[in-house]
Parts: structure tokens; C-alpha cells; sequence
């Protein structure tokens, strides 16, 4: 069995096994999915990828350190803005500038942890203090027209990749999913890494008993700092990326209604506290969005109605719900059903 | 700068602050009683001021305004048996998530079916006459706005204060355990405070639309109003969340007419975030 090349290169990819599949087959979803000149549909996929990457954000900082983030639509603002504006200031490429939005993003999410944490902030306060936050920068984005040119926004494609568009070929959208795709894997293998280590430990610890945590020797700010600061830097890069898919910067995109709810129903939906979990429960909505269409005008009154069913009765989300069905360790069970169908 | 342009600033200030007091007692009543952040608030107040402003043409603007009322209460209750039951099932930090969850899916169904069948503004139209006390114009509709917000502001402080039913309440605000053994039953008294913190935010949007019209897209900025006032005023105190209307009405008008619109938000956002670092535990 161990010469099988499957099991082979499992064994070599060793827990990273499922990130690498799930990559692959994301990587060959817009071969399957996107037709020559079917842009819409490329662009539900780039959707989808860049909701997932705001999801696996909020995931680090919510799911496993309970800081509710309700200003993930201003830090990915932030780091638009931040990276559109500066690149133009300076005259260089935004790819250059890409992390100084990003650090940003992540200095403010520290930032916010660190008072909250040290203030003993509960749940709900942090969700109201971000909340907060999210409708002053909002008013920021919109109100400093010299800056920002208000609620017209402005035009912002900088963050091309030549190679994918004029080398390889691909649209503007399929390259596009591509480069979220080529973030993402890498975000993944980096959660990954962090939740095997010491700081799944220690976040599992905090969540389960700060004080009994903080008695053995963990220092809780000092953790929810780095969470609020890794997940406001995660949501901050991904901004400029959601700008750049849309060709265009305005305050209404980062809105609290056109991020942070959707966010939020992303990772509940998906299952919070799993590696999975944000890039499922994305393809979900977007996918559920979509379909909701045939409603018309009733779209959102039927997207409000299923949300309070999902919150009220499938709390825990899709990819635990799949993995308990599937007995026990859902990585290799569902790894082992596609090498079946292979051997 | 004019003393009586500033007076006449101050009179619009204490009317906008009357209707934040009205919405941050809607936050502060469901939350100080079951920590349920009811986060479509706004939603109810802006179907009132539909309701209100659909009726009227074919009754008198009395009936209009009860029959709003009556429509929001029977909405709230409805709500408060079907879908809030099952978050008062659970406790502590569950509850208050699956509150934040369940009320936001209803604020976005709400805001849906007035997006698709109610989808212009809506005005009361009430007509009184601006009178000028001592050099001072005040607008008829300002006028009304501070005297019914204040009977309905009253009435809240009577109820609370005066009557059985609204002393069982206020010691389920205090001792929820304390209170089930003395022979209350919190979960009654919360479809009471379910019902009458939509009505006060119904009056909100019934007064808020004689005003200025309001439609579906208020609904959110409402809510927000009211969780702001009720923060300031520290969720659990009724008479502090009059108080902080009042003041964040006049913080705001004032800064709106000195610094601009855009800054005068920020400068009350600014506040509720200096508010909660100061004193975070009075909230949780």
C-alpha cells in the first residue's frame, strides 16, 4: 500500500494532505465551471475566494480567541484604501504597497485586542466596540471627500498579474481567482501551522478557561493580541484584493450590511474553529445567493429567514456536521473516499 | 453667533434626543432583562411609520398612530413566542450570541419584505402650526415629537416604578434567581418587555417620519441609535438611558451645526468607544 502514489504522496504531504487536495481541486473549479466569455460566473468565484479569505480572518479572531470583529468590512477598507491611495501617492505598483495596508489593518486589530483584553472586555462589548469602529470609519471613507473622493470611489485595478493575463491567457476574473487562490493556500498552510503549534494550544486553553490558562502561565493578552492582530492583517490584505476584483473603491463595498453580516453567516454556516469551515461556508452563500435570485424582490427576506433557522437549529456548521457524519477523523475519512474513487 | 440660533439648535437637539432616549429604551429594556441585543429595533420602528403613514389617509391621525402601535405590538409578540423562546433557552455568552444571530437574520427579513412591498419613504403628515416662544421658533412637528416622547418616556418611568408588574421587572433587571423565587415568572415578563420595548420603538418611528420620511433603509441606523444611547447609558439603567438621549442629542446636533455632518458621526462613535473602554463591565 505504501507504494501506492496516492498514499505516497500523502504520506509526504503529511497534515497538509487535505489543504493540498482541497487546493487542487479548487484550482481546476473555473476549468469546469467558467465557459469562454462567461465573466459572471468567474466572478461569483472570486467572490467566493476573497469571502472565504475574510472568513478564515474572523475564524482566527472570533471562532478560536471569541473577539467578535464586527469592523471586518472597515479593516479590509483600510487596507484598500491604504494600498490604492499610498501606491498612487508614491507612483509605484500596489503589489509594493500591498503589506503596508495590510500591517495597518493589523496594527488597528492589535490595537483594539490589546485594550479589550486588558480591560476584561466580554464578548458582547468587543462586538459593540467594533462595531463602533466600523461605522466611524465608514463615515471616514465617505465624509473625507479630498481623500477618498466619497461615496463615488474611484476606479482600481492595479493589483494585475501580467503572466496569468497576457502569458498564460487566462481573463481578467480566471487570473484573478488564481492569485486569491495562490493567498489562500498559503493562509490555510499558515492556520494550519499556528493550530498545530503552541498558539492552538494556548487559544484552546484560553477559550475553554481564561483564568485557569492565565494560572498556568499563559499570557491571555498576549494571545488575543497576536489573534486580533493576524486576523486584522489577514482581512487588510484581502481588502485591496476584493477592490481590485471589483475594479473599483467605494465605502458601500465595506459597508457592515455587505461585509461583516455576510462574514458572519460565512463561518457560522461553514463551522467555525475548522480549517474548512470559512472556504465551504463561502461557496455556500455565494452559492445560495445566487440561487435565490429566481425570489426576486423576496431574495432577502428569504435570506433572513434562513438565516435564523441555520442560527437557531444547525449551529455548528457545515464541515463539523459532514465530519461527525463521516465517524471520527474527518481529514483522512474523506481524503480515503476520494482515493477510492481513484483506485 | 446668535443666542436664539443656538436656543432654536437646542429645542431640535432635545427633540432628537428625546427619540434616541425612545429607541436606547427599546436596547436597554430586552437586554437588561434577558441580554438580548435586539439588533432589529430599528426594523419595527420603521414599520410602524409605515403602517402610520398607510392608514391615515382613511382614518383620523389618532387611530393611525394606535393602529401603528397595535400593529408593532402584535408583530412583537408574535416574534417574542416564535423565535426569541429559543434563545431564552439558552444562558450566558450563548445566549447572547444566538440573540445578536437571530435578531439580525429578523432585522434583514424585516428590512426584505419592506424593501420589496413598502419601498418608498413614509411621512406622518401631521400638521401644527411653528409658534415663537420669547424670540425662539419652534417647529410644530418638534413640538410634538417633545411632548409625546416625554408622556411616552413618563409612562415607561410610572410603569417601572409604580406598578407591581413593573416592579417584578425591575427586580428581574437586578436578580433574575432572586425573582423566580419570590413567584415571578421571567419568561412572561419578558414577552411583556418584548412588546412594549417594540412599542416605544414604534413611537420613535412614528414621531422620527412626522420629521423627516423614513423607509427601509433607516431601519439599521435606528437600531444603531439605540444600542449607542442604551451603551452610553449603561445597558442595564433605564433612567440612564433617558439621560444619555438627551445628552448624545445635543452632543450630536450641536457638533452637526459646528463641525459638519460626517464629523459630528464620527465624533459619536468616538464617544461610545471612549464609553466602553472606560467602563466595559458595566455592559457584561
Amino acid at each position: 500500500m505504501s507504494r501506492h502514489p496516492i498514499a505516497a504522496l500523502r504520506h509526504r504531504l503529511g497534515r497538509f494532505d487535505d489543504i493540498a487536495l482541497g487546493v487542487v481541486v479548487l484550482a481546476i473549479v473555473p476549468q469546469l465551471v467558467v465557459g469562454t466569455g462567461m465573466t459572471y460566473q468567474a466572478r461569483l468565484l472570486t467572490i467566493a475566494l476573497t469571502f472565504a479569505i475574510f472568513t478564515l480572518g474572523l475564524n482566527v479572531v472570533f471562532g478560536h480567541t471569541d473577539q467578535l470583529f464586527l469592523f471586518v468590512g472597515a479593516l479590509a477598507g483600510v487596507g484598500a484604501y491604504t494600498t490604492a491611495l499610498l501606491a498612487d501617492a508614491v507612483g509605484v505598483s500596489p503589489w509594493l504597497v500591498l503589506p503596508v495596508g495590510a500591517l495597518l489593518a493589523g496594527a488597528i486589530g492589535m490595537l483594539v485586542s490589546y485594550v479589550s483584553a486588558r480591560r476584561g472586555m466580554t464578548v458582547i462589548v468587543i462586538a459593540i466596540l467594533t462595531l463602533s469602529l466600523q461605522l466611524a470609519i465608514m463615515e471616514l471613507f465617505g465624509g473625507a471627500r479630498d481623500l477618498t473622493r466619497g461615496s463615488t470611489g474611484f476606479l482600481f485595478s492595479g493589483l494585475e498579474v501580467t503572466f496569468l493575463t497576457e502569458t498564460l491567457g487566462f481573463s481578467r476574473y480566471v487570473a484573478h481567482y488564481y492569485v486569491l487562490l495562490a493567498v489562500l493556500a498559503v493562509l490555510l498552510v499558515g492556520y494550519r501551522l499556528a493550530m498545530t503549534s503552541k498558539y492552538g494550544l494556548a487559544f484552546k486553553a484560553i477559550r475553554q478557561d481564561e483564568v485557569a490558562a492565565e494560572s498556568v502561565g499563559i499570557d491571555v493578552v498576549k494571545y488575543k493580541t497576536i489573534a486580533g492582530f493576524a486576523a486584522a492583517a489577514i482581512i487588510g490584505l484581502a481588502g485591496p484584493l476584493y477592490a481590485h476584483g471589483e475594479g473599483w473603491i467605494e465605502p458601500s463595498m465595506f459597508s457592515f450590511n455587505t461585509v461583516d453580516v455576510i462574514v458572519l453567516i460565512m463561518l457560522v454556516v461553514g463551522g467555525m474553529r475548522t480549517t474548512w469551515g470559512p472556504v465551504v461556508g463561502a461557496g455556500a452563500i455565494v452559492y445560495l445567493e445566487e440561487q435565490l435570485h429566481v425570489l426576486g424582490q423576496w431574495r432577502m427576506t428569504a435570506l433572513g429567514l434562513l438565516l435564523m433557522v441555520l442560527f437557531l437549529y444547525f449551529r455548528s456548521g457545515i464541515v463539523p456536521k459532514v465530519t461527525a457524519a463521516l465517524d471520527g477523523d474527518g481529514r483522512s475519512v474523506s481524503l480515503t473516499d476520494v482515493t477510492d474513487r481513484f483506485g | 453667533m446668535e443666542v436664539v440660533t443656538l436656543a432654536e439648535i437646542a429645542v431640535d437637539a432635545i427633540a432628537r434626543g428625546l427619540l434616541f432616549a425612545l429607541l436606547g429604551a427599546g436596547i436597554t429594556l430586552v437586554f437588561g432583562l434577558g441580554d438580548v441585543l435586539n439588533l432589529s429595533l430599528g426594523a419595527f420602528a420603521i414599520v410602524a411609520a409605515v403602517i402610520g403613514a398607510t392608514v391615515v389617509s382613511t382614518v383620523p391621525v389618532p387611530i393611525a398612530a394606535l393602529a401603528a402601535l397595535a400593529g408593532v405590538a402584535a408583530l412583537g409578540l408574535a416574534i417574542d413566542r416564535v423565535l426569541l423562546s429559543p434563545v431564552y433557552r439558552t444562558d450566558g455568552e450563548e445566549r447572547i450570541l444566538l440573540g445578536i444571530f437571530v435578531t439580525l437574520g429578523l432585522a434583514i427579513a424585516i428590512d426584505g419584505v419592506l424593501f420589496a412591498e413598502f419601498s418608498l419613504r413614509y411621512a406622518f403628515p401631521l400638521d401644527v402650526a411653528s409658534r415663537t416662544i420669547g424670540g425662539v421658533t419652534v417647529l410644530g412637528s418638534t413640538m410634538v415629537v417633545i411632548v409625546v416622547a416625554s408622556i411616552a418616556l413618563a409612562g415607561l418611568f410610572l410603569f417601572l416604578r409604580r406598578t407591581t408588574l413593573g416592579k417584578a421587572t425591575r427586580t428581574v433587571f437586578q436578580d433574575e434567581t432572586g425573582a423566580l423565587l419570590c413567584g415571578i415568572n421571567p419568561r412572561r415578563l419578558r414577552s411583556l418587555i418584548f412588546v412594549l420595548s417594540v412599542v416605544m420603538a414604534g413611537t420613535a418611528g412614528l414621531l422620527w417620519s412626522i420629521q423627516a420620511p423614513v423607509g427601509a433603509g433607516s431601519a439599521f441606523d435606528l437600531t444603531i441609535y439605540g444600542i449607542i444611547v442604551s451603551i452610553v447609558g449603561g445597558v442595564r439603567n433605564i433612567e440612564g438611558t433617558a439621560v444619555a438621549g438627551v445628552g448624545l442629542g445635543l452632543l450630536m446636533t450641536y457638533a452637526n451645526y459646528f463641525i459638519g455632518a460626517y464629523q459630528a458621526m464620527i465624533v459619536l462613535f468616538g464617544f461610545v468607544v471612549v464609553v466602553l473602554i472606560a467602563r466595559p463591565e458595566e455592559i457584561a
